[in-house]
């Protein structure tokens, strides 16, 4: 099903992967710990490697728990799928995408 | 911060599932209202809630205008309801200046 | 002259105003009026039972209004804000003048356009009467919180908020979602399944918080509007039932805008639960309480029994809103209190007697699920911090709502769903939502969605005090409510008063 418009209805997503240039949106999920009410969103290279994306993005906003230890995270996911990530991998190479959903345990 | 008192504990509408009913604002003119409505419905129950009453009567609720100008005590036409009303369930199947029906449509 | 009944006035103030197009056909004169799909053979079965003439619409809505200017003079010269329970009831009242009162704004100009759309004459005077009555709403809620804009941080600048403000794109697309679809649709969304199934949620224990908040101003302009709710339900109500009696082939498109609203419409009182919950210092009815009295027990036991005499079904997903009554006012503040810092209102841990009153009245899951969030917040504060949550989150493309709600039956994993439209991913809080967006992905692909937009450069800058520069937002407005502004000047005028009464 689609729109019932009065005249041809047709944009383009305001969220679409080239607003962000060589850059996407990476969605983290620390599951089962309810002090975060949801994933957080962040901006990230394609390119970046995943011990950079890790250490810059991912353990700054998870320390927003005091009892966070980022020697702990486990489990990863992406889009549901597990994968054991390497320092050196780049998120493209780990199959992050735009608005990718990454899971992790602890 | 002040300690907060509870609420007086309400009793339950009808166990009724086809009630239908009003909230009226907790105000010296809506007591007539009130006062009529529940002489007309003696099916009728009451709960307080902060600033409303509530009023809740199985199948169908009735207001009449000669009750309330009674209590009143003048003349009251049936638009004055709008002052004091403020929330209704059920359907509202009549409103002329004799009286205001409320009830369910179909379901008996 | 004799006197006419109600209902001959009726009909020769309303209906006998209208006429037949002589110069141009009907189709140009009313070009919005069939592309949805519903067909009317007959518009002057259009029941309106208030049966309501101009003259005495105008009559009772000034009595209305004088009523409430009385009031808000009262409380003013008795300087009664001092009154108030405490200065973080007002909290509740920032979250409604930002949230929710430009939407009554937007209702004046929708239902100003239905009155000119809409067919028939009938159906068109009530449009034009609701869309002054919106704007009326729309001005005594600016006008009554300005006086509380004098004494207390949050109540400036609510509507450019409304514009940009994070939480604020949750009603604001709502309503954007509603004014954008065509007449029937509108009326399906905003007169029957926002109006009639659930604004007593929103507004009753509203209105009967700010009377037990004593914030008297509030609770007389909800009454005022709320009395003009009724005739609003009512055309909600009236509008479903005709467009299902004129053709059968109404029933299934408005089965699935009754769907569709009832998802959105309960998305967005999400705010509402975690008001009544948590944001009122003295609690009228737990949300749980209020969802079961006016939702399940009036309108999945009262109505829809009585609308399925023309095939209408409870809404899909209505079990979903259900079984969350439990959950969901809790979810939602700790979201509020989590972001606190990029807030027009403050949010603090609740009390050890408020702490006691959500678990009684969710003896189910407070204690097991949710009292740990707060009682480790409360060591986060022992130790001299305060928890917010360090980065932006996760968003709802239909509702806009950071993706916070858990899956069914499992109140501790967060709910994922996601579509994929012309190769892009776009990720939904629920079931409900992911529907809603496979019907219509044109739709809300536009999205605005706040978190994507800073990502994007589009929010005043790459930071967080340059976006909450953009917001609007000042010193005292957000974050933590122990320390604010508002409460050092609340503790600061008792005090004074104390004292004065002391030395007399």
């Amino acid at each position: 099903m689609s729109v019932r418009a009065i005249a041809p209805y047709d944009f383009p997503s305001s969220s679409r992967q080239e607003l962000y240039g060589d850059d996407q949106l990476v969605h983290v999920l620390w599951e089962g710990n309810m002090m975060f009410c949801s994933a957080a969103t962040f901006r990230a290279p394609r390119e970046m490697s995943w011990g950079d994306f890790k250490a810059q993005m991912v353990d700054p906003w998870a320390a927003s728990d005091p009892d966070y230890d980022p020697r702990c995270p486990g489990g990863w996911r992406v889009d549901g799928v597990e994968v054991s990530p390497r320092p050196d991998q780049t998120l493209g190479g780990l199959g992050v995408g735009h608005k990718s959903l990454i899971t992790f345990r602890i | 911060m002040t300690a907060a008192a509870d609420p007086v504990t309400q009793p339950p509408d009808n166990p009724s599932n086809n009630n239908v009913g009003v909230e009226l604002q907790d105000s010296e003119e809506s007591r007539k209202v009130i006062e009529a409505i529940v002489a007309d419905n003696p099916a009728a129950t009451l709960s307080h809630r902060p600033g409303l009453v509530r009023v809740s009567v199985p199948g169908r609720l009735v207001v009449r205008r000669e009750t309330v100008e009674g209590l009143l005590g003048r003349p009251w036409e049936t638009h004055e309801f709008q002052m004091c009303i403020v929330t209704y369930y059920g359907h509202i199947g009549e409103w002329d200046e004799d009286e205001i029906v409320i009830a369910w449509d179909h379901s008996s | 002259m004799p006197k006419l009944s109600m209902k001959q006035r009726y009909s020769v103030l309303t209906r006998d105003l209208d006429w037949e197009p002589s110069y141009v056909d009907e189709e140009e004169l009313f070009p919005h009026a069939t592309f949805e799909g519903i067909k009317i053979h007959d518009w002057s079965k259009w029941e309106d039972p208030f049966r309501l003439t101009v003259d005495s619409y105008y009559k009772y809505q000034a009595e209305k209004d004088r009523r409430l200017y009385a009031v808000l003079d009262s409380f003013a010269q008795s300087q009664g804000h001092l009154s108030l329970s405490d200065a973080s009831y007002l909290n509740a009242m920032k979250l409604f003048l930002q949230g929710v009162t430009p939407l009554e704004y937007q209702a004046h100009r929708h239902f100003a356009y239905l009155g000119r759309h809409l067919k028939g004459g009938g159906p068109r005077f009530a449009a034009i009467c609701q869309s002054i009555d919106e704007l009326r709403h729309a001005q005594t809620e600016i006008h009554t919180l300005s006086g509380y804009n004098k004494h207390y941080s949050g109540f400036h600048g609510f509507s450019r908020m409304h514009d940009r403000v994070w939480y604020l794109s949750v009603p604001k697309s709502f309503f954007d979602d509603a004014v954008s679809a065509g007449p029937f649709e509108f009326l399906t969304a905003i007169s029957f399944s926002f109006e009639y199934l659930l604004t007593n949620l929103l507004f009753v224990p509203f209105m009967s918080g700010a009377s037990f908040n004593g914030d008297l101003p509030t609770m007389t302009f909800g009454f005022s509007a709320q009395s003009d709710e009724s005739r609003h339900m009512t055309l909600g109500l009236e509008s479903i039932k005709f467009m299902l009696e004129q053709d059968e082939g109404n029933v299934p498109i408005v089965q699935d805008w009754i769907d569709k609203w009832f998802w959105r419409s309960y998305r967005v009182t999400a705010l509402v639960a975690s008001m009544m919950d948590y944001q009122l210092p003295r609690r009228v009815m737990s949300w749980k309480e209020a969802f079961e009295l006016y939702f399940e027990q009036q309108m999945l036991e009262g109505l829809f029994p009585d609308l399925s005499y023309y095939g209408i079904n409870p809404p899909r997903h209505v079990q979903q809103a259900v079984d969350e009554k439990d959950l969901l006012s809790h979810q939602v503040y700790w979201t509020l209190f989590s972001f606190g810092f990029a807030a027009g209102f403050t949010t603090s841990i609740p009390h050890d007697d408020h702490l006691e009153w959500l678990s009684a009245n969710y003896p189910d899951t407070f204690d097991n699920l949710y009292r740990p969030q707060w009682e480790k917040a409360r060591r986060i504060r022992e130790g001299g911090g305060r928890f917010f949550f360090q980065g932006l989150p996760q968003l709802c493309q239909t509702c806009q709502i950071p993706m916070i709600f858990t899956e069914p039956g499992s109140p501790t994993v967060i709910a994922q769903r996601w579509s994929e439209h012309r190769g892009e991913k776009f990720n939904f809080c629920s079931d409900g939502c992911k529907w809603i967006f496979d019907r219509e992905p044109e739709k809300y692909v536009q999205a605005w969605m706040p978190v994507h937009q800073i990502y994007q450069g589009n929010c005043g800058g790459p930071t967080v005090p340059e976006v909450l520069a953009w917001y609007g937002l000042e010193e005292g407005d957000g974050g933590e409510y122990e320390g604010s502004v508002d409460q050092r000047n609340w503790q600061h005028w008792h005090e004074a008063q104390l004292s004065e009464v002391a030395s007399r």
